[in-house]
Order: structure tokens, then sequence, then C-alpha cells
């Protein structure tokens, strides 16, 4: 029963959930190290996940992906308009566009509305495509060679793209954070906007240009949900994926890099607890296996409350504080 | 030419009130924006949300559905009024329906309570467990620091969780024909089982409650330290407030009252306990909480007002073949009208050359 052949398909499978959570998290540390706490990633990744699910079975992948990027960054642009000019509460800012995500997604794929949509989009669309609940899979990319290497290979190289381009992202992204000027300039609006503002750096653009990352790569990330994991739409299919990335970037300690470990944790729990049910092992457990991302989150937080700790990690220590100029 | 920027000081009470109606009123224009452009009839899915409030039946059938979203809204009122940005109110819902159900199986199953108490254990077990459920993150608040906002989100889905562990294990009827449910309240158990609908009992309770809590914030030391609180740590540290016990009591009463919330909903329009019970109500109860400006006295008609679009998600839902995030635009537009409200109370928008 479990044997090596199980382990792998288990740590392919958490690679596989382990992604939705990766993309949103390195959006929502971008924002949250310039500043910004974007509580509004569930509504945001819910709607990726819906015009996704429409224009794959309207005009195929790139085209959906394509509208998946623009949706994102009106969303997280004008998350900004409301958190970073008009100065107003992020949590509630962040909850409301959370509400709207999922209204707007609940509604766009309501039968009648999808339908008049997808042939709005494209009238040769065939019927089949119109009613169906499902849309095509991206195609898995295996990489010649490397997946060849016994258990890391059909582990980590035999994916799709958004899975590859994921944690490519993460480093590229951990080198433009730590290792240029410009990440330099976006923490510092997360650490002391007033300062950073003092030194030249215009501090409503970094965080503007952050939020548009953030929207952008929490739309995507409901993308790849769809048309990467899991493609059968159910409304609300999320169901709190979202703020599990919030507390993914926590556990992380606002790193990209170390987001590839917690998004392996948290996807390797969802894939655990679907195959432990399979195996009849500890019917009770899945509940308490699911709780764990998010006690494992509060006790990090708790720890991160050390002074000593929080330094050590460069936490962002004006996040969520509207900055208003002098 | 150029936007500036003006902090008001104060704001009379009628500007206030006459900012938040024109955005109400941006609001529906905005929702029924977004249904047109949908082309979906935005006349017939408002002369839904009018109908059910003008019709007797209908208009007690969301005092009802609003009675668990008033309760919990009227803790946040308190939460909010001390800055302290609980998000749980969700979770303490279900903490409330589970020790509320737990009395009822202690009787059911044990018979460790007679008829005529067992009514009011729920009430007291209901409070305690939200109560507590909400004084987790106050405490690590007060005592180490640690922001309350993500921990108060995190223990919604940790409760979640838990009532479905418990109703998929231990507490499924057994003769239920394996459904995840709970065995059904006994009469003496349901808030409907007294004057005939939960809503004659409910509503004056929710009414009482308000009374208390304005009662409390205005007129005793208790309410004032709470309220220094919420404008100014240092200043009321200064001032030889007790910020731990403030905030502790404090937030021990907010969650307590979403846990009476949770109550209703079990004991009074459910009848038992199934999983995922709470569609959210601990978030809607957030966005009550901000129509009502935090005024325990507005909150009332606020949730009347939410406990209506629920209801009136239901016809939309019969009648126009929508699904409820139909309903999720009205409460996600007029939130964000509100909020942009909150902005031009706050600012003096001028124009100078």
């Amino acid at each position: 029963m479990i044997d090596v052949g199980w382990v792998s398909s288990v740590l392919a499978g958490a690679v596989a959930a382990g992604t939705v959570f990766l993309i949103a998290s390195l959006g929502e540390t971008y924002a949250e190290r310039s500043g910004v706490l974007n509580l509004g990633m569930e509504g945001m990744m819910i709607t990726g996940a819906a015009v996704s699910y429409i224009f794959t079975n309207a005009l195929g992948h790139g085209a959906a992906l394509l509208a998946v990027v623009l949706i994102g960054l009106v969303l997280g642009l004008s998350h900004a308009v409301f958190s970073v000019s008009l100065k107003l509460n992020q949590v509630v800012v962040g909850l409301a566009f959370t509400i709207l995500g999922l209204g707007v997604s609940g509604l766009i794929t309501a039968a009648e509305i999808r339908k008049r949509l997808i042939l709005a989009l494209n009238p040769e669309t065939p019927e089949r495509l119109v009613i169906t609940q499902e849309a095509a899979k991206l195609p898995v990319i295996p990489i010649p060679y490397l997946k060849d290497i016994p258990v890391i290979g059909p582990v980590f190289f035999n994916h799709n793209i958004l899975v590859y381009f994921a944690f490519t992202l993460s480093v590229v992204m951990w080198f433009i954070l730590f290792k240029t000027r410009f990440g330099l300039s976006l923490r510092s609006c997360g650490e002391n906007p007033s300062m950073a503002d003092s030194l030249g750096v215009n501090v409503y653009r970094i965080r503007y240009m952050s939020m548009a990352i953030c929207g952008i790569l929490g739309s995507l990330s409901g993308a790849y949900l769809f048309i990467g994991y899991q493609p059968f739409w159910v409304e609300g299919m999320t169901a709190g994926r979202g703020f599990i990335s919030l507390a993914l970037v926590i556990l992380a300690t606002w790193s990209p890099l170390r987001a590839i470990l917690g998004a392996l944790l948290f996807g390797g729990v969802e894939t655990l607890q679907f195959r432990l049910q399979v195996l009849g092992v500890a019917a009770q457990l899945p509940q308490f296996l699911l709780m764990l991302p998010y006690i494992v989150t509060i006790i990090t937080l708790t720890m991160l409350s050390l002074e000593s700790v929080r330094n050590r990690v460069g936490a962002p220590a004006a996040l969520g504080i509207p900055y208003t100029r002098e | 030419m150029a936007i500036r920027l003006e902090r008001r000081l104060e704001i009379p009470r009628r500007l206030s009130a006459a900012i938040s109606a024109f955005f109400i009123v941006l609001a529906i224009i905005a929702a029924s924006l977004i249904f047109e452009l949908l082309s979906v009839s935005s006349y017939e899915t408002l002369s839904k949300i009018l109908y059910v409030f003008t019709t007797p039946a209908t208009l007690l059938q969301a005092v009802l559905r609003g009675l668990p979203l008033g309760f919990a809204a009227l803790g946040l009122c308190l939460a909010f009024k001390m800055n302290f940005w609980n998000i749980g109110a969700d979770g303490q819902i279900y903490m409330g329906m589970m020790a509320a159900t737990g009395i009822v199986l202690m009787h059911v199953y044990y018979e460790l309570i007679p008829p005529p108490l067992v009514l009011p254990a729920m009430v007291f077990a209901s409070f305690f467990a939200g109560g507590l459920y909400c004084a987790i993150p106050a405490f690590l608040k007060s005592r180490l620091g640690v922001n309350e906002i993500l921990p108060t989100l995190m223990l919604n889905y940790v409760a979640i969780l838990f009532v479905d562990f418990l109703i998929y294990g231990p507490w499924r009827d057994p003769k239920g024909f394996g459904f995840p449910l709970s065995v059904p309240f006994p009469e003496y158990a349901r808030l409907d089982s007294f004057l005939g609908h939960t809503a004659y009992v409910g509503f004056p309770a929710a009414v009482a409650v308000a009374a208390v809590l304005y009662g409390l914030l205005q007129k005793t030391t208790v309410g004032f330290e709470m309220r220094v609180l919420g404008q100014n740590v240092e200043a009321a540290k200064y001032a030889g407030v007790r910020v731990g016990r403030t905030l502790l009591t404090g937030s021990l009463i907010a969650g307590g009252l979403a846990g009476v919330g949770g109550l209703v909903l079990v004991s009074g329009i459910i009848g038992r306990l199934r999983p995922r019970a709470s569609p959210g109500y601990g978030y809607t109860a957030i966005i009550i909480a901000f129509l009502a400006g935090l005024n325990p006295w507005l909150a009332l008609p606020a949730s009347i007002f939410f406990g209506g679009l629920i209801v009136a998600g239901d016809v939309i839902q019969a009648t126009l073949n929508l699904p409820f995030a139909a309903v999720q635009i009205f409460q996600a537009t007029i939130f964000l009208m509100i909020i942009l409200g909150e902005f031009f109370k706050r600012y003096r928008v001028r124009l100078v050359k």
C-alpha cells in the first residue's frame, strides 16, 4: 500500500496542490512587504477561477490566461485606489473585495449568464462547451531527461506550465526583493514609509505596483486552481484557499523562497487528507489535519510577537497602515 | 487646479446621514449596473427585494433571518469601538452553535439537565463558548502584542472544521440514516416553541441587548475605558485604563453575542446542528456593524435589512433562477459604498487653483 510509488505520488500531489497557495502568496508577499494587507485575496482568486472557466471554454487557454491577468490587474489596482489613495481601512476594503469576488464569480458562472457570456465571446462555441461544468485542463509538459530522475522526476518535473512558472517565479521574486534596488525600495515602504519618502522613494507608486502584482498573481492562482488543478466548476470552489495563502505568507515570514516550503507543506496536507481517507486510515483525522495550516499560522504569529524574531525575519512594521505624505 | 483633502474635525449628524443615504443609493445603482452588464433585469431583481420588505410574511422572515446577523453585529459594534478587529465572528457563531447543541445532547443522551433548564443553559453555554473563543486572540493581543486580524480569521476555519468533525463523527444522529446531522432539537430546546415564532422572542431580546450595550458604552466607566482604548492605546494607558482587562471583557461580550447568534441559528431557524450552518454570516455581520456606524441601535434595522436580502436571495433563486451570488453583489456594493462614504465623512474635498 504505502511504498515508494505511493510516497512519490503524494509528493507530486503536494506540488500540484501547493502551487495554488504558492502563486497567491507570492503576490501577497509583495503587497505586504510594501505595507498593504490584501484581505481581498480570496475574492481575487475566485474571480480568476471563474474567468478562466468561461474564457477557456469560449476561446481556449491562451485567451483565458490573458483575461485572467487583465482582470487581476484591474482588481489589484482598484484595491489600491481604496487602500492607498483614499487611505481607507485595509481590513474592510479587503473583505469587501472578497465578498464582491464571490458575488461576481457566482453570478457570471450561473448557467444562463455563462451561456450568454460564452456565446458573446465566441458565437461558434459548440453546445457541449457552453453547458459543461468542466474545462480542458492545461496540458502536462514533462521536462525531458529531468523527469526520468527517480522519485524527484515525477514529483517536480511532470506538471503543467503554471507549476514551473510558479517555482521559477519564487526565485525571481526573491532575487528582486532582496538583491535589487527596487526590492529595497519596496521593502522600505513597508518598513518605514516616511523615511522611504524622504529618501526619494515614491511610496504611492510602489504600493500601487505591488498591488497590481498581487492582483495579477491572486487571479492567476485561481485560474491555476481551475484549469491547472481541478477543472470542475463548483460555486465558491476556492473554499478559503485565498485566506490560507495569507497564512502561508506569515509562515514563510514574507520570503518568496520560504513560501515554496510552506506551499509544499500546505499542499501536502491537502493531498494527504484525500489519500488517507482512501486508505481508510483514521476516518476522524481529516478535519484535524486540515486545521493544521491555521493553527501553525497562529503559533507563528505568536512567535513573531517576540522582538528578536521579528527583527531577524524583517516583518513589515508599517503593514496595514495607510501612508499620508506630510 | 488641484484636489486638496482636508481632515474634518467634526461632522454634523445631518451631513453624516445624508452622505450615508447618498452612497447607499449609489450602491444600488452600482449593483444594477453590474446586473445590466450581464443582461439580467435589475428592475426585476430590485422589485423582488422591495417585495420582501413590503409583504408582512416575508418581512417577519427578514427579521428572523436578520437575528443571528444582528446579535453578531451588536458584538462587533463593541469590538470595533475598542479597535479590536474581530474578523472571527463566524467562528464564534460556530462555537455558539456547538455549545448549544452540546447542551441539547447532554440532555437527550444522558438526561443531565431537566427540560425547563435546557434553553437557559443553552443561552449561557453559547454565550461563553463564543466569548471564550474570541478571548483567545484578545489574550494574545493584550499579553504578547499579536495583531488580532489574522488569528481571528484563522480561528473561523478551525471552528468550522471542528464542528464538521463533531457532526460527521460523535454527534451524528444514530437514527439519521447516516446523514451528517445532529438529533433534531426537542420542543423545549427550540426558540420558536415560545409565542409561536422565533422573531417574537428574539427581536425583543436583541432590542434589550442593544439597550444594554448602548448604556454600557455611554454611561459606565468600563464603557468609557473601552472607547478610550479604541481611540488611543497610549492615552488609555496614561489615563490608567487596565488595557488587558478591558480588552478581555469587551472581547468576551463581543464573541459571546456572536455565540448567541449561533444559538438563534440552530435553535430558532434550523432546529438541529448541521455542517456549514453559517454561510459566512460572521462576515455579513461586519458589513452590518459598519453600515450602522458602530451604533448598537442602528445595527438592528441594518440587520433586518440584510436578513431581508437573504430572504430576497431565496425569492430571486426561485423565481429568476439566479444564484445566491446576486445578493452577494448587493452586499459587496453596499459595503464598498459605505466605506467610500466614510472617506467623505472624514475628509473635505476641495478644488484649489
